[in-house]
């Protein structure tokens, strides 16, 4: 919760700069992608798409960077902690989470008071970032499914056969964006929900006491 | 050697004026369509003047309206006159033919048992009121057999046109027609056949061509060989008539790109100039039709490519946005024609509702939700420090309380 | 008496099946059935109403133009839309474009084959054709190649298309040198319908099924170098007219006076009109609305589309659904056994006042001439003048109702077709020149009814659309072919192509050359 310190030490320099790649990137996506979906004014197609295939390419590349980093730079593991481990065990289940999923359901549902003891990360925060992992590939995935230079490949057309043709994957890529967009909203919501120190530390790297 | 080479149509040529330039020009633009090198010009040269006789077709009309036989009297090179009396002998071909009824029927009968021939079946395959929605021929020869007569001991069926390629727009809801393609049918009826499809609506005559010489050059009329020498693209469809899935062969040098792709407004694409409105000054400019419904993206023929009516023009050049009538199921796949594919209605369980209507509500009513949550926190006090913090966990508790002792 | 039955009748659009009764040498019952089932009605319900203009012409690949510009009407007048000028302008030529391919079509590829014999052309001697063609006044063609070709095509042993052909029936009459005239021109008309279609295309983006003419005007937007592209197809195309179908008509027709005696058919006329005037008349249009009705004479009614019913004792359709004018028509099949007298086709029984209808060429052709349509009126006169000299009397304007009649009729309209075409295109310059540049109208409302009622080159063709909330809620179409080749009404009234079958002589039941004559002279 936030009734704790922010140190560098929960997300070191590298981790600030991915996330900030993430950021722009995902805006970048989005606002392009709703282009291409609809170009809502004249003039832009050839640079909305451009943007959309390098904005892509980057956060695939930073994604996978994101994981292997998890394998060796230390952060902390525990809130208001400087004490550091390898990133891998805040993607993994941690002791302090165990029997804790349904308990933060119901704290954020209003029906216990206390807020819930958790590692760095929450068990459904957790849950909701790893998610995005295979989520993100997957969009790249549609994304070329849909994409005519790309569409007929073996392990694209193989997608679209099964999702019913290329209308059906397009509709599959819209809404996904949706559920990103929703997921960014979620995660900005209950970042900042009881201050803005989280976003002191992931933006400006400034540390906060409690 | 291709040059000594001399047989009938050579004969044919020499009478009808046409010189020996000519002729290798236009076999020129067959290996061009059939993505082969203009350097094969020679070779298809001498296939089609050692042909000995004529290759024998049976062109039938199954649930059409005639728009594909229409179609391939607007062939450019060679012209039809050369097709029907010069490349192929049409035993039948009903809108044609000199001859009618029994004398007709006999034709088709003749020519199945004789064997060596091709089927054009032009127009869908009509299953609806226990095949009595097409007949033909006493006495009330349904269509379906016809086809199976046909298609039984022919060298190979060429499906022209959506109709014939999946029932194109008859299959259509709520149609009762029974609508399907020759390919689906001859499936379930386990006639092996192979089926070459040409989509679009009606088909592009030039397509026919391409796929008469590519059969009587490489192939010598080896149909085998015809199959392993051509590129081809498959379609997958689960076919509603006959409950079965359908994969449908259709020439990759024809049916592989997209409109879009091939389209010589992509550039007005790129540049993000659209056509808003229909016949518009930005017509006149000859902007992308994108907003305006075109089905170029989703649509995968060689149509900005081959053009039409002799290549004069095209859909789009003239100003409509493409109805995507080489897609299967094209109609119900299609319409609304003036709508953006990506605008178009789920269908379905959702009703009515478009993608677009459906992330906008799913992002409001997020964002509504957040706000009342939100507000929810505050008013339980758990903004700026966060809630007072648990000392033990629930579950620990409650353990403790069972077991008397946290672990 | 003997029955017999053409089925399939070739040379045709769509599937038609002939039943005839045949007594010393004539017919003296028939019943003609249609074979195929569309459904296209059912297709449409529910769908946005802009879309009826590109599915519902797919009735019909020979006249699509003529059923699109029929539904684009309907869609028009239920939203409340009129189109610009230019639009209105534009439609007419591409309509006027489809009627010279059409006309070329079916009279050298579909109709010809019943008259002309090519392997007859190859007894044809080179100099006296030429003499022949000269005096006839028509096109002079390269005739020994043709005749070479021919001959090549002979020796080949494959008929190809003629396979089974009926040449040595005694209905060819033609003498060798006529027919090798005839055959040079099926050759070049090939050519020609294909140039004709060419106009179409360029407008229009491809024929068959067009693509321009949406509800609201049209999308293509002519540009200089377009308007070059049709003008010069146009004037290639009104010269093979001129110097080739015309002068091909009176030459043969002389041979063919016989078939001024039989054919004619039921006497009642029907003209929706054609090719839209500029304040949108019906009565107006270049080829104008009217009613022949035969009890009367020849005199045009007025006529609208509640005069239209359509009676399914005899279709392949409920019996609850008969005698529904389409605006409240319905397509409810219910199928059963073939048989004459019970339910015999799935073509509707279409009526106009209550009476079958011919519609075609020949209903035009008369509506205008009864209406004082100048060209109509001189180049009918023309024609009779050439008939009447070849028969050795004064015929009458009736002597048209007739098998050779509805031929030339629609020949003759031809003509008049193509000059008026060649004008359509410098008012269209004529537009732009003045600065028009409206082509489409976005406004339209999303309730009311509309029926499209127009003239495709065979006959009448009726869209009738009622639109609700932005939705199709009812469609029906009468087409040509469900007036000409409609069965028996519920009181037992044969159809119009029936009633012109009573009558004609059948030499031979085996080779029914004169059935297949009269079925096509309808184009049905």
């Amino acid at each position: 919760m936030s009734g704790h310190a922010h140190y560098r030490e929960a997300h070191p320099l590298v981790f600030v700069i991915t996330h900030y790649i993430n950021l722009i990137c995902m805006i970048m996506l989005a606002f392009s992608g709703f282009y291409i979906h609809f170009p809502f004014f004249n003039g832009f197609m050839g640079v909305a798409r451009g943007m959309h295939f390098v904005a892509m390419y980057v956060i695939i590349i930073n994604l996978t960077y994101r994981i292997i980093a998890a394998f060796f730079v230390k952060t902390a593991t525990q809130l208001g902690s400087r004490e550091v481990d390898t990133d891998i065990k805040n993607w993994l289940p941690q002791e302090e989470n165990k029997h804790q999923l349904f308990e933060t359901v119901k704290y954020y549902l209003f029906f216990r008071k206390e807020g819930v003891i958790s590692a760095k990360y929450g068990s459904l925060q957790k849950i909701a970032y790893l998610a995005t992992i295979p989520l993100t590939y997957l969009q790249a995935y549609t994304g070329f499914a849909i994409y005519g230079p790309t569409m007929n490949m073996g392990i694209f057309s193989g997608g679209l056969d099964m999702v019913g043709g290329p209308m059906n994957m397009r509709i599959i890529h819209y809404f996904m964006m949706w559920v990103f967009i929703v997921f960014t909203m979620i995660h900005a919501y209950l970042a900042n929900i009881y201050n803005l120190n989280p976003s002191k530390i992931i933006f400006l790297w400034k540390e906060t006491d409690h | 050697m291709a040059q000594e080479a001399h047989g009938a149509l050579h004969d044919l040529l020499e009478v009808r004026g046409v010189t020996r330039r000519d002729f290798l020009k236009y076999c020129g633009s067959v290996a061009a369509m059939l993505g082969l090198s203009e350097t094969m010009a020679p070779q298809i040269a001498a296939a089609l003047e050692g042909a000995q006789k004529l290759l024998p077709a049976l062109w039938i009309n199954g649930g059409s309206c005639t728009g594909c036989t229409e179609s391939i009297a607007q062939v450019d090179s060679p012209d039809v006159a050369t097709i029907v009396l010069d490349y192929l002998s049409f035993e039948y071909f009903e809108t044609i033919m000199a001859t009618a009824g029994t004398q007709a029927e006999h034709n088709i009968t003749k020519r199945v048992e004789e064997g060596g021939y091709i089927v054009i079946y032009e127009g869908s395959v009509m299953t609806g009121f226990e095949g009595r929605a097409q007949t033909a021929g006493t006495p009330d020869k349904t269509g379906l057999a016809i086809l199976e007569e046909v298609a039984s001991n022919a060298l190979a069926v060429i499906a022209v046109g959506s109709c014939a390629v999946d029932g194109g727009w008859v299959k259509a809801h709520p149609n009762p027609a029974g609508a399907t393609g020759v390919a689906a049918w001859l499936q379930k009826q386990n006639i092996k056949t192979p089926v070459v499809n040409l989509p679009t609506c009606p088909v592009n005559p030039e397509w026919i061509v391409a796929m008469v010489v590519q059969l009587l050059l490489v192939a010598d009329r080896d149909v085998d060989k015809f199959v392993a020498a051509t590129k081809w693209v498959t379609r997958e469809y689960a076919d509603e008539v006959t409950d079965a899935s359908v994969s449908l062969l259709m020439p990759a040098g024809i049916y592989g790109q997209s409109i879009h792709d091939n389209c010589p407004r992509r550039g007005h694409f790129e540049n993000g100039e659209f056509v808003d409105v229909l016949g518009s000054e930005q017509e006149a400019m000859g902007y992308c039709l994108y907003k305006v419904g075109c089905k170029g993206p989703q649509t995968f023929t060689q149509c900005p490519v081959t053009r039409w009516n002799r290549r004069v023009s095209w859909c789009v050049e003239a100003g409509s946005p493409c109805i995507g009538c080489g897609g299967l199921n094209w109609v119900d796949n299609n319409a609304p024609f003036l709508m953006r594919m990506s605008d178009m209605q789920l269908g379905g369980a959702l009703g009515n509702v478009q993608p677009g209507t459906v992330g906008a509500v799913v992002g409001g009513v997020a964002a509504a939700a957040l706000v009342a949550h939100g507000l929810g926190m505050k008013a339980a006090g758990r903004v700026g420090d966060g809630p007072p913090m648990e000392t033990a966990k629930a579950y620990d508790r409650k353990r403790g309380a069972k077991k008397g002792g946290d672990k | 008496m003997a029955r017999t039955v053409v089925d399939p009748l070739t040379r045709i659009e769509g599937h038609l099946r002939v039943e005839v009764e045949v007594e010393n040498g004539k017919v003296t019952d028939a019943w003609v059935s249609g074979t195929l089932w569309r459904g296209m009605e059912l297709v449409l319900q529910d769908r946005h109403p802009e879309d009826a203009f590109w599915v519902s012409q797919r009735i019909c690949g020979v006249c699509p133009i003529s059923h699109s510009h029929a539904s684009a009407q309907s869609t028009e007048q239920a939203l409340g839309i009129t189109i610009p000028n230019n639009a209105r302008i534009i439609r007419n030529i591409i309509e006027g474009a489809q009627y010279l391919h059409s006309h070329i079509l079916w009279f050298y590829t579909l109709t010809a084959l019943d008259y002309v014999n090519p392997l007859n052309a190859l007894k044809a001697n080179i100099a006296d054709t030429y003499a022949l063609a000269e005096a006839a006044g028509t096109r002079v063609a390269d005739f020994g190649a043709v005749q070479k070709r021919l001959a090549a095509f002979a020796e080949n042993g494959q008929l190809s298309i003629f396979t089974g052909h009926y040449f040595d029936h005694p209905g060819y009459v033609l003498p060798p040198e006529l027919d090798l005239i005839a055959t040079a021109h099926y050759l070049e008309a090939l050519e020609m319908q294909a140039v004709a279609a060419e106009i179409i295309a360029i407008m229009s983006g491809k024929f068959p099924h067009p693509m321009t003419s949406i509800p609201g005007g049209t999308a293509f937007v002519p540009t200089e170098q377009k308007l070059d592209d049709i003008l010069f197809r146009l004037l290639a195309v009104k010269n093979f007219v001129d110097t080739a179908l015309i002068p091909d008509t009176l030459a043969i027709a002389p041979f063919l006076l016989g078939a001024a005696s039989f054919g004619g058919g039921c006497g009642n006329f029907l003209s929706w009109g054609v090719f839209e005037a500029a304040d949108n008349d019906p009565y107006k249009r270049s080829l104008p609305r009217g009613f022949i009705e035969s009890a009367k004479g020849l005199t045009v009614d007025k006529v609208g589309p509640e005069d239209v019913t359509e009676y399914v004792a005899h279709s392949w359709y409920d019996d609850k659904t008969t005698g529904l004018t389409p605006d409240k028509g319905k397509t409810e099949a219910k199928y059963e056994e073939y048989s004459v007298d019970g339910k015999y086709t799935w073509g509707k029984a279409a009526r106009c006042k209550d009476l079958p209808a011919e519609v075609g060429p020949l209903s035009r052709m008369l509506v205008g001439y009864l209406s004082g349509v100048k060209p109509v009126v001189e180049i009918i006169d023309v024609a009779l003048a050439a008939l009447s000299k070849a028969a050795g009397a004064t015929l009458p304007p009736t002597v048209l109702v007739s098998l050779l009649g509805r031929i030339a009729a629609r020949n003759l309209e031809t003509a008049v077709v193509a000059q008026w075409t060649v004008e359509w295109v410098n008012e269209l310059i004529g537009a732009i020149k003045g600065g028009d540049s409206d082509y489409f109208v976005t406004a339209r409302g999303s309730d009311g009814e509309g029926a499209g009622l127009w003239e495709a080159p065979r006959g009448s063709v009726g869209h009738w659309m009622s639109v609700k909330g932005g939705k199709i809620a009812n469609y029906q179409v009468v087409a040509p072919t469900t007036w000409d080749i409609a069965p028996r009404d519920d009181k037992g009234v044969l159809g119009p192509m029936e009633q012109a079958l009573v009558g004609t002589p059948v030499f031979d039941t085996e080779r029914p050359l004169e059935i297949l004559q009269v079925a096509h002279s309808f184009d049905p």
